[in-house]
C-alpha cells in the first residue's frame, strides 16, 4: 500500500501475501478460482494471487491515520501477465468499494506492476469504480 | 442489539443482507450469535482454533478489534461492527 497527501505518495507499506500459506477458505475468491488455487503449490499460488495479511493491512491503515496521511495506492505485481487489471482484480476492487466506505477510506488508485518482460518491467495505474477501469497517469519524482 | 455490516462475499450466508443485528456482550458472543442466525458464518470468519482468520478484519466502530481486546472486546447496544475481508487480487489463467 502507498500513502501520502494531496496526490503525492510519501509512505510505503509492505503487506504480507498470505495466499501461499493460507490455502483454505479464501473467501475473496469465487469457487472456480478457489479450486484452482487449492490445486497449486504455495509458490505457484503466490505467483497468481494475493490476499493481504489483514493484520498488516490494519496496522498500516492505523499508521496512515497516525501520520495524518491518506491511503492513495494499492499495488501488486503480475509476474507472468500484462500490467492491467485482471477480471479478478476488477471484481475484488469493486467489492472493496463498499469496504472503504465502512473504513472511511478515500478511493485508492490501483498500481499493477508487470514482470512479464524481466528486462523491461512495466507499471500502470488505474481507477476501478463500479467495475469500470480507467487508466490514469502518474509521475515518479 | 449490535449492528453488523456484512461484506459481499459473506452475503450468501445472510440471504443477501448487507446489515444484520444480533444480541451480544463481546465479539466472541457476537460471532456465536451470528452463527446461530446464519449457520456457517463462523467458519468463514474464524479458523479451526476459533481465532479470527488472517484474511478477515473485524472493526468495532472504526477500530480493528486486534488493537482492542480481540474477541474479548466488549460491545454494547448501538455499536456497529464491520466484518471486512482483506484486500485481494490476482490472475486466473485466461482472465488477464
Amino acid at each position: 500500500m502507498l500513502a501520502g497527501k494531496d496526490g503525492r505518495v510519501t509512505q510505503h507499506y509492505k503487506i504480507a501475501n498470505i495466499v501461499a500459506t493460507e490455502g483454505a477458505h479464501l473467501a475473496n475468491f469465487d469457487e472456480a478460482k478457489f479450486a484452482h488455487l487449492q490445486a497449486l503449490s504455495p509458490d505457484e499460488r503466490a505467483d497468481i494471487a494475493f490476499v493481504m495479511d489483514a493484520r498488516d493491512m490494519s496496522a498500516a491503515l492505523k499508521d496512515v491515520r497516525r501520520l495524518g496521511l491518506e491511503l492513495q495506492v494499492i499495488y501488486h505485481s503480475h509476474p507472468h501477465s500484462p500490467a492491467r487489471p485482471s477480471l479478478t482484480d476488477i471484481k475484488i476492487a469493486s467489492e472493496f468499494e463498499s469496504t472503504r466506505g465502512i473504513l472511511n477510506l478515500p478511493e485508492p488508485l490501483h498500481l499493477i506492476i508487470s514482470l512479464e518482460k524481466k528486462d523491461a518491467p512495466e507499471a500502470n495505474a488505474f481507477r476501478i469504480v463500479n467495475g469500470t477501469v480507467t487508466r490514469v497517469s502518474y509521475q515518479t519524482l | 442489539m449490535v449492528k453488523v455490516r456484512i461484506p459481499t462475499p459473506l452475503r450468501t450466508l445472510t440471504g443477501g443482507k448487507s446489515e444484520v443485528e444480533a444480541p451480544a456482550s463481546d465479539i466472541q458472543s457476537l460471532i456465536e450469535s451470528l452463527n446461530g442466525q446464519f449457520p456457517g458464518l463462523k467458519d468463514r470468519v474464524c479458523d479451526d482454533n476459533g481465532e479470527i482468520r488472517r484474511f478477515v478484519n473485524i472493526y468495532l466502530n472504526e477500530e480493528d478489534i486486534r488493537f482492542l481486546q480481540g474477541k474479548r472486546t466488549s460491545v454494547k447496544d448501538g455499536d456497529e461492527v464491520s466484518i471486512v475481508p482483506a484486500i485481494a487480487g490476482g490472475v486466473h489463467p485466461g482472465d488477464a
